[in-house]
C-alpha cells in the first residue's frame, strides 16, 4: 500500500454527466443492486472499487444498458445521461452504446485487421463519408489510444496478434473511434501485466481531456492512481462516494476503511 | 522411494485399462479392414466388363428391303430383323481365325449380352447412311460369360444353367486366344444406367447418381438457410422459456427418430396430400431435409455457441445492433462449424435408404438421365443407396458384384465428403 500516492486532483468542471437515482438490479431473484445514487461528472475518471461481486461490474453495465442483453435482468430506478433518460422507451439501446463506448475486462479486438477492427464502429453508424475520412477516423482513434506508433506500418496485420496490452489499446481505439461522450471500462488491465498496465493507465489519464471515464477496477491502487472521485461498492450497496483523495486517506464509513486498509474484499 | 503394494495395484489398474482400450481399438480397426477388404474384393468386379469385338456387315437387304433409306422403313426392322447379323458376324470371325467349333451360329451369337442387337440398331436408326458398310462394334459379352471372365462361373457351376453351354465356356477360350473377347475398365459401369433383370452386364449407376445428386441439392437448397435460420434465432434471439426449452428437446428428439419414419410422413403429405410425383427427386429431397435439419440445426448451434461471447460483447459494445453481431462477427466465426455440420448431414443423408423404399425411388428404372434441371427433380429416378438396395435383392449374381460395386461408389463419395468436412475445419478453425 505505499504506492497510494495521490496526484493532485484537478476535477476540471462540475457538469454532471450521468446522474444515477434509485438504481435497482435484480438477476432473476437476486437483488444485486440495491438503491444506488451517483452522480458522475464529465471529463473525469471515476473508479468503482469493492471487493467480488458488490455489484460493480453490474452498475457499469447498466450505464450502457449492456445488462438488456441478459435475459433475467432486470433494472429499476432512473439514469441520466446529460439529463436524458436512457431506459426510456424511445432510447435505442444500440444508439446508446455509440454514445457511451466500453472496454472489457478481456482484451477482445474482432479477429479481423487493425484498420477493420477500429473502422468497424465507424462503418456502421455511417461516420465517414469516403475512404479518406474513415482512415483519418482510424487513425485519430490509434492515436488517442496511443497504440499509433506501434500499429502504423501494420494495419492489415489481424488485431489477435498483438500483445495483450497493445489489444487492450486496440480496444479503447475501437471504443473511442465511434466518438463517445463517456468511456467505461470493466476492469481494462486485469489481464494485462504491469508494464501494459501502466501504459493503459497513462493512457486512461489522457482519455479525460475529453471524455468522462468510469473504471471498474480491483486494484485500489490503479484506483489511487487514475481517478479523480472514488465509489465503493459493497454487497449491492454504493457504500461511498467521494474525492478519490478522501476515500483513501479519510473515508467516513467503516466497511470502507476496512476495504481499504485489506481488512474485507 | 519404493512402489507401496497400494501403489503397485494402482499402476496395474491403470496398465490394465490401457490395454483394455488398445484392445477395443483393434477390434475396431479389424472389423473395418473386414469390412473394407470384403468391399473390395467383391466390389471392385464390376468396375470391369467382359467385351466382344466383331466386324458386323451391316447388309442393306435385311435392314433396309427397299433401299431407299426411309428412316421410317428402317424403324420397322425390329432387333429380331438385327440378330442374324449378329450370327453371320460370328461365322466370319471363326473362319477367318480357323476356330473349330461345333455351335450352332445362334450358339454362338447367345454369348452376347440380350441387348448386342439393339445396340446395333440404335446405332444404325442414328445415322442410316452405315447400311451396307462393314463396321467394327464392341459389344457387352452376356453376364455368364462375364462371369467366367471374373471366375464366378465355372463349368460345374452351369450344369442346371440354361443360359450357357460349356461348348459356348469352350468357344469363348477360343475366342479369348484370338483377343476377340476381353475383360477390362467399364466406364459405364459409373455413367450408364440400370437395366432390366435379363442384361445385369448392361447396368450402371449413372442415372441414380444424377438422381442422388438433384436429392441433395434439394437438401442443400432447403436444409441449410432453413437449419442456419433456426439455429441463429434459437441461439442468439429466443428467450429462454419453457416454449424454446421444449423446441430444443424435440429437436434432439427429431435427430433420434428413425428414417423410415420420415419415409411414411413423405409418403402421407409430399405424395398423397400434396401430389408430388412419385419417386421424384425433389419428394426425396424433401424428406432427407427433415432428416437432415436436426444435424444441421444441431451442429450450427455448437458451432455458435463456440463463438466466445466477448466477441458478442465487443460489437454490441461499439453500438452494433443484435444482428450486426451475429451477421458480422458470429456468422462468420461459426461458418467452418456449420460448412462442416452440413456437409456430413448431406453425407448422412446421401447414404440414407428407408425413407427410399417408401415415396417409390427403389425398384424404379430410370434409363436416360434428365435433360434439364425441373426433370431432374420432377422425373421419377433412383438414388444410389436404393440403386444398390436393388441390385442386392435380385437373384442373379451378376447383380450382387454390381452392388457392391455400387457400395464402392457410394463410399467414395461419403470418404470425399467427410474428408472435404475435416480440411474445412482445419483450415478454416480460429483459435483463440
Amino acid at each position: 500500500m505505499n504506492d497510494m500516492r495521490i496526484v493532485e486532483r484537478n476535477v476540471d468542471t462540475d457538469s454532471i454527466k450521468i446522474a444515477a437515482r434509485g438504481v435497482q438490479v435484480f438477476y432473476g431473484d437476486n437483488h444485486a443492486i440495491k438503491d444506488v445514487d451517483v452522480d458522475i461528472q464529465d471529463k473525469t475518471v471515476t473508479a468503482f472499487i469493492g471487493p467480488s461481486g458488490c455489484g460493480k461490474s453490474t452498475f457499469l453495465r447498466c450505464l450502457n444498458r449492456m445488462n438488456d442483453t441478459i435475459d433475467v435482468a432486470r433494472i429499476e430506478g432512473d439514469i441520466r445521461i446529460d439529463g436524458e433518460d436512457i431506459y426510456d422507451k424511445k432510447v435505442d439501446p444500440v444508439q446508446l452504446r455509440a454514445k457511451v463506448g466500453m472496454v472489457f475486462q478481456k482484451p477482445n479486438p474482432f479477429p479481423k485487421s487493425i484498420y477493420d477492427n477500429v473502422a468497424y464502429g465507424p462503418r456502421i453508424h455511417g461516420l465517414a463519408k469516403n475512404k479518406a475520412e474513415l482512415d483519418q477516423i482510424v487513425e485519430r482513434a490509434l492515436r488517442r489510444a496511443a497504440i499509433w506508433n506501434e500499429v502504423k506500418d501494420r494495419l492489415a496485420a489481424p488485431g489477435t496478434g498483438l500483445s495483450g496490452g497493445q489489444q487492450q489499446r486496440l480496444c479503447i481505439a475501437r471504443a473511442v473511434a465511434t466518438e463517445p461522450e463517456v468511456l467505461l471500462m470493466d476492469e481494462p488491465c486485469s489481464a494485462l501485466d504491469p508494464i501494459a498496465t501502466a501504459q493503459v493507465e497513462e493512457l486512461i489519464d489522457e482519455l479525460r481531456q475529453n471524455y468522462s471515464v468510469v473504471i471498474v477496477t480491483h486494484s485500489m491502487q490503479q484506483a489511487a492512481r487514475v481517478s479523480q472521485k472514488t465509489a465503493f461498492f459493497h454487497l449491492g450497496n454504493l457504500v461511498e462516494y467521494g474525492e478519490t483523495g478522501n476515500i483513501f486517506t479519510n473515508p467516513e464509513d467503516p466497511r470502507t476503511e476496512s476495504y481499504i486498509t485489506g481488512r474485507i474484499g | 522411494m519404493q512402489q507401496d503394494a497400494r501403489t503397485r495395484k494402482r499402476n496395474a489398474a491403470e496398465a490394465r485399462f490401457k490395454a483394455y482400450g488398445i484392445a477395443a481399438i483393434t477390434i475396431g480397426m479389424l472389423m473395418l479392414l473386414i469390412l473394407v477388404f470384403n468391399i473390395i474384393s467383391r466390389g471392385t468386379g464390376a468396375f470391369q466388363q467382359t467385351f466382344v469385338t466383331l466386324e458386323v456387315e451391316l447388309l442393306a437387304e435385311k435392314l433396309d428391303k427397299k433401299g431407299e433409306r426411309n428412316p421410317e422403313d428402317i424403324k420397322k426392322v425390329s432387333t429380331f430383323g438385327y440378330t442374324p447379323l449378329l450370327r453371320g458376324a460370328f461365322e466370319a470371325k471363326v473362319a477367318e481365325q480357323g476356330i473349330e467349333t461345333e455351335l450352332s451360329p445362334k450358339e454362338m451369337a447367345g454369348i452376347l449380352s440380350a441387348g448386342a442387337a439393339a445396340q446395333l440398331r440404335n446405332f444404325v436408326l442414328s445415322d442410316p447412311s452405315v447400311i451396307g458398310t462393314t463396321v467394327e462394334f464392341e459389344f457387352l459379352a452376356s453376364s455368364r460369360v462375364d462371369g467366367y471372365l471374373k471366375d464366378r462361373v465355372s463349368r460345374d457351376s452351369i450344369a442346371n444353367d440354361k443360359n450357357v453351354s460349356v461348348g459356348q465356356l469352350d468357344f469363348v477360350d477360343r475366342l479369348i486366344e484370338a483377343g476377340t473377347v476381353e475383360k477390362r475398365f467399364n466406364l459405364d459401369f459409373i455413367t450408364g444406367a440400370d437395366s432390366s433383370d435379363a442384361r445385369p452386364e448392361a447396368a450402371g449407376m449413372g442415372v441414380s447418381m444424377i438422381g442422388s445428386f438433384f436429392m441433395m441439392l434439394a437438401v442443400l437448397a432447403l436444409a441449410l438457410p432453413i437449419g442456419v435460420a433456426a439455429s441463429i434465432y434459437l441461439e442468439e434471439f429466443a428467450p429462454r422459456n419453457w416454449l424454446t426449452d421444449i423446441i430444443e428437446v424435440n429437436i434432439s428428439n427429431l435427430a433420434a427418430v428413425p428414417s423410415i419414419v420420415f419415409g411414411i410422413l413423405g409418403l402421407a403429405v409430399f405424395i398423397n396430400y400434396m401430389h408430388l410425383p412419385t419417386s421424384a427427386p425433389l419428394v426425396g429431397g424433401l424428406v432427407l431435409t427433415l432428416m437432415t435439419l436436426p444435424t444441421i440445426i444441431i451442429s450450427t448451434r455448437a458451432a455458435l455457441k463456440a463463438v466466445p461471447p466477448s466477441i458478442r460483447d465487443a460489437a454490441l459494445g461499439v453500438g452494433a445492433s443484435k444482428m450486426q453481431s451475429v451477421f458480422h462477427h458470429v456468422l462468420p466465426l461459426a461458418a467452418p462449424g456449420i460448412l462442416t455440420g452440413t456437409i456430413i448431414g448431406l453425407a448422412q443423408a446421401l447414404g440414407e435408404t428407408a425413407p427410399l423404399l417408401l415415396i417409390g425411388m427403389v425398384g424404379f428404372i430410370a434409363s436416360n438421365p434428365p435433360d434439364s434441371i425441373a426433370s431432374g427433380l420432377l422425373d421419377p429416378n433412383s438414388a444410389m443407396p436404393a440403386q444398390i438396395y436393388e441390385w442386392a435383392k435380385r437373384a442373379d449374381p451378376a447383380f450382387y458384384e454390381r452392388a457392391w460395386g455400387g457400395i464402392i461408389i457410394l463410399l467414395l463419395f461419403l470418404i470425399t465428403m467427410n474428408t472435404i468436412a475435416v480440411i474445412l475445419r482445419r483450415r478454416f478453425e480460429r483459435r483463440w
